[in-house]
């Protein structure tokens, strides 16, 4: 029997909502992405909540919030519990992205869906993989093998590949088929007749210019503005796609001695750019190669300045410049800000390189025609002051002596448990102690935070029988040459202080950047005061294709060669899935399905199977004749059975009985017509027939498009006057195939 | 069972089982077969060829240096796999790859490539041999790195049908241990490995599968290593004694690799020493500086503790250390530490430093790694009296010697638990000295006595030859696999190999499982005849035995259908047309009913009309049998006719009946009736030919 497979869609079906999918392989609940939008919209997640606890295993495709934006939640507040497994970079931009939001929220509202340390225990459980690693999952998923493979679209975006039992389950969202300056592109085609491929119908209506004309567009548009004196607004992601327009602008700044200065504002901008440098092995040929050859990183940046903080960019003289700034949307962050300051100057533009989320500002923007004013929401953190001060830290004084009365009963249970304070255990901690006490004085705070850690670290187990350093009674040992020394005991103490210093040591900056360091640990009382307000739009406004995603006539194309048994579609407007839908069906195969929300579909493989074993005797009779990667043969075998009962195949005992003869192979008319004309054959195509020589003709019958459908079995029809040339032709026709 | 020295290459009992030859499995040592240097190692199974690492000899120059390559045909090798940067496992690659026919596919991981080239370019310019001797020039390196290409750690990719991955093997940045497996059978080849982590390497992985086959590295065979902490301790405090009482300190290392971890070492230990901070350290390799860049890169290819310190700042950004270009830029004045390359103090900077030192005995010279046999570093760890320097005279040696091994391989415990855990069948040793070797073997025999455990030591160019039996699966697929079969039934469908793996699938699911399709082949072909369409139906059907005749249902020919098979047709009063499918049968079918049409308008003229025969079942009975008389009075001589239609067949004296309705034979004697039966057989065979129908 085939392996049961279904379907669940949990979010992100018949719009362009976050991603999030539940995919059963024979009982085991795979969740594939657990995106969260822009907003942090808890309606969105609740069919999410009604499933997490079931959840065996997490997926995670690209390292930005549509593909994982939700886990931190889940993990804190819906009960979800199973690992997640991803690659590397997604595992270590996700992070940066989650941060990044988490701390522009902070700053316009009182974020509270999850905390930093929600972010970092929830990232802490990824176990990372290669590209192409095959993952053997044990336990309850006994038999099911993952693998990443290469999707381009981000740094590490993964097509992900599930077998159980040969039969192959690839989720592959948001691919790009085109290499780009820093990524390869997709590996989706190398896969062929998988048994269900879930893709999404994003990009299925949009048709984009080729990758030279688009860039060129951009950098005029870009260049346009700087030399009228203007300023260039680019709302990026925190560590995706912003990686690609680093490397356009960097290259078109070396190449024409340009200083217009460019800036790249997020929370965590450094950060990013440090692990894009040693994440080299993920990204393209030509970037691996340039570093083997010269040792220069393409992203040890020359022209880009990176930066933390709004404040340093406002130090920066007036004038035209380029800023890159988090979020895309528009909704928070930096380039809301940025966007607010600029937005009521002509001179400037505010150039979008992707899609704006649906409902934010960003999409607002890209409407056309543009709206002339919007209104925004400027929101800003101010510290406390006067009576709501008073108030605050008497409030803040209750509540720390509840909590210290109630982390000491913690810690008396979690001591027993963990004697050694490893180093995941260690490093929550910091960060709990730094964020939860948003406590009065920043001073006290940090006191409080390090004599915490302190303590943690170095608590004495309570299995010991006093809290006091280990005692031995000193019966020492003499001998001829006095006492008898172990030096070992010497030694091992030097290990416990190297082993017990390292986590302390570097651990509470090693996550941040300074600035995101001081902002997290800037525990001054504060609010957030909100204020509306009207912007004119007078900016230009600019929305060119930089997602990265391969476009429609692209995704059609590649999804008729990987001909699946059964195509799921998620992810895409209505309009895009129908769309695709309907191709999918005339020209990529049958079964298409495009699932609503929480509707779990059956694409379980009708596929039967079984497994014999080969015996010596048969094989070597069997002659194969060999097609590209194939070798074929026609067996006629009898059932017989192995010791270890196992079914094998024995050669008949009697005479086979003839069989319907079948030709096998591909043939393409126009490399038959090729073929032909170096035989010394006149041949012409006419009408659709290949005129072969004076009489003869040859013809294709069927749609010879379609793949995987029933008319998959070509038909050719060759015609002619009973002649000699016919039967040459003929001849030639049959060396085409293999007659079994 | 243990069998030493020689080897007995024969693993399984070759008589016992149908081997074919394609189940043999020949790993050949074309270096580092029972000596240190120039680690390449060829294995071929199925027909498919792996070889692993292409290394040097250090101690050697020229071809001398090479790994036994004539005993191989480069050209059939498939992949080549290269576990890490050394010279003694890479150095040949560019005259492999250049030099040689070799066609097929090399891969390594991204630290060991970006890192070969800039150590082989190196190597290219302080090898001072002659030009003849040179093995490759700058040129060959920068062509081979065009056809490198790269895997990452735990990567699967499959080359020709022999998928291959890597595991970490701790020992250098970017070492990998390979796994290859070719249908089913699994072989690991450690390279040199290390279980212990250190400051930036991770330890070795132990594989989720066990192999078959494990080569195994067996440089420090039974030794066992001091902790590491203990060896860090022993290194530091060796050289803050020195240069506390005015001394040098000399380190010759090999540039990369372990001396980027005793950099660390240093660097870490100058931090925290602050009263050391006026006494500089040196670190002479313009090499090691270019090298940094990668280091600084493939962080991610260390473990956990720097990719920590990572965030904070790089790790490789040495505080205390500073790079030496050459001698001449070198003040020594006054106590200082230097590290310096070759380790082996064949020559070059370590080799000027030592000579210039080697009389005080203030200083120290501290060998942090192995050493090669017959290099001067190798001599002076058994603190001879004299040494000899470079302009030849004699010079005491009186500075101290100190070795402290840093070199990353696995010692005794690490190999037998790494072996234990692992528990490979067959255990190949590779890359040791034949006595250290030995040594290990021996123990390794002892440890695994209980198992059937084979540890083999092959020499260079001694191969050593297996045997896997291996299971060939099929899986049955699609419409053919409705029903599983029971014992005794038929299966017959197409059988597709990819690779090593086998489907059983009917034609009509070819396409669908695989990327081949099936074609059907429709022909028409029209033939001039103007006479009466029936007097081709009659001639048909006087060959023929299933002729239908019906009319076309759109032009209202008559048409006839000749087995089924071919359509033929009156498409005017000139033309008839055949129509059908192509197929052997089909095709002769239609050829015979050409030739029948070409011959019916040649005989046009006479039109004979001849009644319908009428097909006379006892008529046709009587002919067979006189046939089946005459023919087995050919073959036995003696046939008569018995009572109720048997035939009785005397030879020899010897009686035999036969039934000709049933085919029994009643003889008495066993090979007679055989004979008769046989023949009987055949006879049928050919008087009544299996009917069209039945095809």
């Amino acid at each position: 029997m085939g392996t049961s497979v279904q379907v669940t869609p949990l979010c992100g079906v018949y719009n362009e909502d976050p991603l999030s999918y539940l995919v059963s392989i024979d009982g085991f609940n795979l969740l594939i992405d657990c995106g969260w939008n822009d907003h942090f919209d808890t309606s969105i997640l609740h069919p999410l909540s009604r499933v997490a606890a079931t959840v065996d295993a997490v997926l995670l495709s690209h390292p930005d919030t549509l593909h994982l934006g939700a886990l931190p939640y889940a993990m804190k507040h819906l009960g979800l519990s199973a690992p997640v497994y991803a690659t590397e970079p997604v595992f270590r931009l996700g992070l940066l992205t989650m941060y990044d939001h988490y701390l522009s929220r902070k700053q316009i509202s009182e974020f509270d869906l999850f905390t930093l340390d929600d972010i970092d225990s929830a990232f802490q459980n990824i176990t990372r993989l290669t590209y192409s690693q095959n993952y053997h999952i044990t336990g309850k998923g006994e038999g099911i093998v993952i693998a990443p493979h290469v999707a381009g679209h981000l740094l590490g975006g993964t097509v992900w590949k599930i077998t159980k039992d040969g039969e192959d389950v690839i989720y592959a969202v948001d691919f790009n088929h085109r290499k780009e300056r820093h990524l390869n592109g997709t590996v989706l085609e190398s896969f062929v007749r998988p048994a269900v491929l879930i893709t999404d119908a994003y990009n299925s209506l949009n048709n984009q210019p080729s990758r030279r004309q688009r860039d060129q567009e951009f950098l005029d548009a870009v260049m346009k503005t700087l030399r009228a004196d203007g300023k260039v607004l680019l709302p990026v992601d925190t560590a995706g796609r912003i990686l690609e327009l680093i490397l356009i602008l960097e290259q078109y700044w070396a190449q024409h001695h340009l200083t217009y200065p460019i800036f790249f504002l997020t929370y965590v901008s450094s950060s990013t750019i440090d692990y894009a440098k040693s994440f080299l092995e993920w990204m393209s040929d030509s970037i691996a190669k340039s570093f083997e050859h010269t040792r220069d990183n393409a992203f040890l940046l020359k022209h880009v300045t990176l930066l933390i903080n709004k404040s340093e960019l406002d130090n920066v003289p007036d004038g035209p410049k380029i800023v890159l700034a988090s979020m895309a949307s528009l909704e928070a962050g930096f380039s809301h800000d940025i966007f607010v300051e600029w937005a009521a100057d002509a001179k400037n533009l505010v150039l979008f390189t992707e899609r704006g989320q649906f409902a934010t500002l960003a999409r607002m923007l890209q409407s056309d025609p543009p709206p002339k004013a919007v209104k925004v929401t400027m929101s800003k953190r101010v510290p406390l002051v006067g009576e709501e001060l008073i108030a605050y830290e008497e409030e803040q004084n209750r509540m720390k002596k509840e909590e210290a009365l109630k982390a000491t009963l913690i810690k008396e249970e979690e001591s027993k448990a963990t004697i050694k304070a490893d180093l995941p255990v260690g490093d929550a901690m910091v960060i709990d102690a730094g964020t939860t006490h948003t406590s009065s004085d920043a001073a006290v705070m940090h006191g409080d935070a390090y004599r915490d850690i302190l303590i943690d670290g170095f608590v004495p187990p309570l299995s010991s029988a006093a809290p006091m350093f280990p005692f031995y009674d000193k019966s020492s040992e003499w001998d001829d040459f006095g006492e008898i020394i172990n030096p070992d005991d010497y030694v091992i103490k030097d290990e416990d202080m190297d082993q017990a210093f390292m986590p302390v040591g570097g651990d509470i900056d090693a996550k941040f950047d300074e600035g995101s360091a001081s902002l997290m640990l800037d525990t001054t009382p504060s609010k957030v005061v909100s204020s509306e307000l009207t912007v004119q739009v007078k900016c230009s406004l600019i929305y060119m294709d930089f997602e990265g995603r391969s476009d429609g006539r692209s995704i059609k194309s590649i999804l008729a060669h990987v001909a699946p048994l059964k195509l799921v579609l998620v992810h895409g407007s209505a309009e895009a899935t129908e769309h695709l839908k309907q191709h999918s069906v005339k020209h990529v195969c049958p079964h298409v399905f495009a699932p609503q929300i929480e509707e779990t579909i059956d694409v379980t493989s009708d596929l039967c199977a079984y497994k014999v074993q080969l015996s010596e005797k048969l094989m070597s009779n069997v002659l194969f004749k060999k097609l590209g990667d194939y070798e074929i043969a026609w067996v006629d075998a009898e059932v017989g059975k192995t010791e270890s009962d196992m079914l094998s195949l024995l050669p008949l005992s009697n005479p086979a009985p003839a069989h319907k003869s079948v030709l096998v192979g591909d043939i393409k008319m126009a490399d038959f017509k090729q073929f032909l004309a170096s035989k010394g054959v006149q041949v012409e195509f006419a009408g659709g027939a290949l005129r072969c020589g004076e009489y003869v003709t040859l013809r294709k019958v069927g749609d010879a498009s379609q793949k995987g459908g029933a008319a998959a079995i070509q038909q050719i029809v060759i015609e002619g006057p009973l002649s000699e040339e016919y039967y040459k032709i003929r001849e030639y026709l049959y060396s085409q195939f293999y007659s079994l | 069972m243990a069998s030493t020295g020689q080897q007995t290459t024969s693993l399984k009992r070759r008589d016992s089982l149908v081997t074919r030859e394609g189940d043999q499995l020949i790993i050949t040592p074309l270096g580092a077969g029972n000596e240190v240097g120039r680690s390449c190692v060829y294995m071929s199974y199925k027909g498919k060829t792996v070889l692993f690492d292409c290394g040097i000899h250090p101690a050697y120059s020229g071809m001398a240096a090479l790994p036994y390559f004539d005993e191989i045909d480069p050209s059939t090798i498939d992949v080549l796999l290269v576990t890490h940067f050394h010279l003694d496992h890479a150095a040949s690659l560019p005259y492999f790859l250049e030099k040689t026919t070799f066609k097929g596919r090399v891969f390594m991981t991204h630290a060991t490539k970006a890192i070969y080239k800039l150590l082989l370019s190196d190597y290219v310019k302080v090898s001072k041999v002659s030009v003849e001797d040179m093995l490759f020039d700058e040129q060959d390196i920068l062509r081979s790195m065009d056809k490198i290409e790269v895997i990452d750690f735990h990567q699967t990719l499959e080359v020709n049908g022999i998928r291959f991955w890597c595991y970490t093997a701790g020992h250098v940045l970017g070492a990998a241990m390979f796994m290859v497996d070719i249908a089913g059978v699994r072989v690991l080849y450690t390279g040199d490995y290390s279980r212990e982590e250190d400051r930036h390497l991770r330890a070795a992985e132990l594989p989720q599968f066990s192999p078959d086959i494990c080569i195994i590295e067996s440089t420090y065979g039974v030794q066992l290593h001091q902790p590491r902490l203990i060896r860090e301790k022993r290194f530091t405090d060796v050289i803050h004694s020195t240069v506390a009482q005015g001394g040098r300190v000399l380190i010759p290392a090999f540039a990369l690799g372990r001396a980027q971890e005793l950099l660390l070492i240093l660097d870490e230990y100058w931090s925290n020493h602050p009263e050391l901070h006026n006494i500089p350290i040196y670190y002479a390799s313009p090499l090691a500086k270019r090298c940094m860049a990668v280091y600084q890169t493939y962080i991610n290819a260390m473990n956990e503790r720097i990719r920590n310190q990572f965030a904070n700042s790089n790790p490789f950004d040495f505080k205390h250390i500073s790079p030496l270009k050459s001698i001449d830029n070198f003040g020594d004045v006054g106590p200082s530490v230097v590290m310096a390359s070759p380790g082996g103090l064949q020559s070059g900077l370590s080799r000027q430093l030592f000579d210039k030192w080697c009389s005080d005995k203030r200083n120290a010279c501290v060998i942090p790694g192995y050493v090669v046999e017959g290099t001067l570093a190798k001599t002076i760890i058994n603190e001879p009296k004299e040494v000899t320097l470079m302009n030849g005279l004699t010079a005491p040696l009186n500075m101290q010697v100190h070795y402290i091994s840093f070199s990353a391989h696995a010692d005794y415990a690490q190999t037998s638990t790494f072996l234990k855990e692992l528990m490979p069948p067959n255990i190949l040793l590779v890359h040791g000295e034949a006595n250290e070797m030995g040594r290990l073997k021996q123990k390794l025999i002892s440890l695994f006595a209980d198992r059937n455990t084979k540890i083999i030591t092959p020499k260079n160019c001694q191969s050593v030859e297996m045997y896997f039996n291996s299971e060939k699966m099929a899986k049955t697929i699609g419409k053919l696999a409705e029903k599983t079969p029971e014992v005794g039934e038929n299966v017959s469908g197409l059988l597709v190999k990819k690779g090593f793996s086998y489907q059983i699938l009917a034609p009509d699911d070819l396409h669908v499982f695989s990327q081949l399709s099936t074609a059907n082949v429709t022909q028409r072909i029209t033939i001039p005849y103007s006479g009466a369409f029936g007097v081709i139906k009659h001639r048909l059907k006087q060959i023929y035995e299933s002729v239908g005749s019906s009319t076309d249902e759109e032009s209202g020919v008559p048409t006839l259908r000749v087995h089924d098979r071919v359509t033929v047709k009156q498409e005017s009063e000139n033309h008839i047309s055949l129509h059908w499918t192509a197929d052997p049968i089909s095709d002769m079918v239609s050829d015979s009913i050409v030739a029948l049409v070409l011959n019916a308008s040649r005989e046009m003229p006479k039109v004979v009309v001849e009644s319908e025969p009428v097909v006379d079942e006892a008529e046709e009975e009587k002919k067979a049998g006189k046939i089946i008389h005459a023919l087995l009075v050919s073959i036995f001589g003696d046939v008569k006719f018995g009572e109720n239609g048997k035939l009785v067949i005397s030879v020899d004296g010897k009686v035999a009946q036969l039934d000709k309705q049933s085919g029994e034979v009643d003889s008495a004697n066993e090979g007679l009736r055989e004979r008769v039966k046989t023949a009987f057989r055949r006879i049928q065979d050919a008087v009544r030919p299996i009917p069209l129908s039945a095809s």
